[in-house]
């Protein structure tokens, strides 16, 4: 596990989600990765009961990652977060009465997996209630744990396959520049998709794209 | 002139008689087809055991005709294998003196193409024979000629002596000890660099660690005497260095976030990094490890080659000197000069 970086890729001109993700495809084929599987990501989003009353929700979200099939990740939006086995879910289950599953809320990213030299890249349509949202993309350079050390590089690669549309810093990198970046439990990864599934849900659906 | 052409035809007559004294060519021919006559007459015997007894009127007549069949097919048999023996009696001997002794033997080997090995000696032999003067003076002078084997091993040993001879001179020696075509004298002092005392070695090896606040060096003694430097460089690298007295034997450079041991605990030397960026950098160490070089000085080459090493530190965050960029071919820039310690690609450096 490297430094990973997670962003959002806008639609090409006149395209839909599935033409813009099979040109990012062939754009990275044409580089020389290779596919190696498919990935998921998905995110659940709960709401704790048992408030008192004026204190606005607080919401629980509960993350799974293709990476690491055998654990969940539940996290606080700007807190604190917990690594636990996939049997979780069936404790969340059980925490019916604290904790409500907002059913219609549940985002997810499908897509395919692709290697290039020390690069791991992961092209994924978001989904939310099957309706296309947009495109996520993870880059991972894995022999580097410092992100202030590799982010030009990162940058550099993004750009020979995204083109124009690189992201800036995410802003776990911003924090901790020269610290370790969190190989073992993929908390930072998962911190990245979350801000991104947040902003996909504010995001108005788009035109043309539900099934 | 005369006398030189009795001399010739002496020789010829000599040459005939060894051939004719050996095979006799027409029984030879004989004999082959009285083996091919007994092969046919043991065939027809086991065919009419399998085709069994014949289709007539009664069982008696039957059994009758297949006995008289069978005692005939035997007879057979029996002729044509006295008649080969009566033949094989007269092909005589062949010549008993080979030139080449056993190995003449191979000659026979009738699969000439996928196993030339006759033609291959041969060719040796003719290259091992083409030797100056001296050395066959010095074959010549044992007491005893040894076989054909032994002869040649003695002149390959010489050739070989004549090739190490000629590297020697390209000076591709790390240590100061005495090798050559001589081996038979032992160097009577033995070299000083060769035999430190660990204890020196330790010193030697804190001090370079000393000297690098963003590098740390630790020892380990695994098997035996020889030091095995695991080398933290960072956050970036953990490099293992396996010594032989204070000379830099082999390295495996490895990523920040890999497993340096092995399953049962010990430091793994061996196995390469999963990461292609290090393997590279790890091929650019061992090349390093044989360009820093000073026989009698081995402590600058350890603090040489540790002072090249450190400059991969900034090894993602450099762009490559030549082109400006940060990465050729999903690299970033690892071979690092040897003595500006500048980065560059491994395509662009000259």
């Amino acid at each position: 596990m490297g430094v990973t970086c997670v962003c959002q890729v806008p639609l090409a001109e006149g395209k839909s989600v599935q033409q813009t993700i099979d040109i990012l495809h062939k754009k990275l084929e044409q580089l020389g990765a290779v596919k190696q599987g498919n990935f998921t990501v998905d995110c659940e989003t709960y709401h704790a009961t048992g408030n008192a009353s004026g204190q606005p929700t607080k919401l629980l979200y509960v993350m799974h990652n293709s990476e690491t099939p055998l654990s969940c990740l539940a996290l606080f939006e700007g807190g604190p977060c917990l690594t636990a086995d996939g049997n979780f879910d069936v404790l969340m289950i059980k925490l019916k009465s604290h904790f409500q599953n907002a059913k219609g809320h549940k985002v997810e990213s499908r897509g395919s997996r692709y290697r290039y030299c020390d690069f791991l890249i992961k092209v994924g349509a978001v989904t939310m209630s099957s309706s296309a949202r947009g495109i996520s993309v993870e880059l991972e350079y894995c022999p580097c744990v410092v992100p202030g050390d590799c982010w030009n590089l990162m940058k550099e690669f993004m750009q020979s396959f995204l083109g124009p549309s690189i992201p800036e810093l995410p802003s776990v990198f911003a924090t901790k520049p020269e610290g370790l970046y969190a190989p073992a439990d993929c908390v930072d990864t998962m911190t990245q998709y979350l801000e991104l599934f947040s902003k996909v849900r504010k995001q108005q659906v788009l035109p043309g794209t539900t099934r | 002139m005369t006398v030189f052409m009795r001399r010739s035809s002496q020789r010829a007559e000599k040459m005939a008689d060894a051939m004719n004294v050996g095979v006799n060519l027409e029984a030879f021919s004989q004999a082959i087809s009285a083996i091919q006559a007994l092969r046919s007459s043991v065939t027809r015997v086991f065919d009419s055991l399998k085709d069994g007894m014949k289709n007539k009127e009664t069982l008696e007549g039957r059994e009758k005709v297949f006995i008289t069949e069978f005692q005939d097919n035997l007879q057979s048999v029996n002729r044509d294998l006295n008649e080969l023996e009566r033949l094989s009696t007269l092909v005589g001997r062949p010549s008993e003196s080979h030139p080449l002794h056993n190995s003449g033997l191979l000659s026979l080997d009738p699969v000439q193409d996928k196993t030339p090995l006759y033609s291959q000696l041969l060719q040796a032999y003719k290259w091992s024979n083409k030797l100056p003067p001296l050395s066959r003076r010095f074959i010549r002078r044992g007491a005893e000629l040894p076989t054909g084997f032994c002869r040649f091993h003695i002149k390959l040993q010489y050739h070989a002596g004549l090739a190490s001879s000629l590297l020697n001179q390209q000076s591709l020696k790390r240590s100061a000890n005495q090798m050559g075509a001589s081996a038979k004298r032992r160097p009577k002092v033995q070299p000083s660099t060769l035999v430190l005392p660990p204890q020196y070695v330790d010193d030697v090896i804190s001090r370079i660690g000393r000297m690098f606040p963003d590098m740390s060096i630790e020892l380990f003694r695994p098997n035996g005497t020889s030091a095995v430097l695991l080398v933290t460089l960072g956050k970036v690298t953990k490099t293992i260095v396996v010594m032989r007295s204070l000379f830099i034997d082999r390295t495996i450079v490895r990523g920040f976030n890999e497993n340096v041991y092995s399953e049962d605990g010990k430091l793994d030397i061996w196995s390469k990094s999963n990461y292609q960026v290090f393997q590279k950098v790890t091929d650019h160490a061992t090349t390093a490890l044989l360009h820093y070089q000073l026989p009698q000085m081995p402590d600058v080459v350890v603090r040489s080659f540790m002072t090249w090493l450190r400059s991969y530190i900034k090894l993602f965050q450099t762009p490559c000197q030549r082109c400006g960029k940060f990465l050729q071919e999903g690299l970033p820039p690892t071979w690092r000069d040897f003595r500006t310690l500048e980065a560059f690609h491994d395509t662009c450096r000259q």
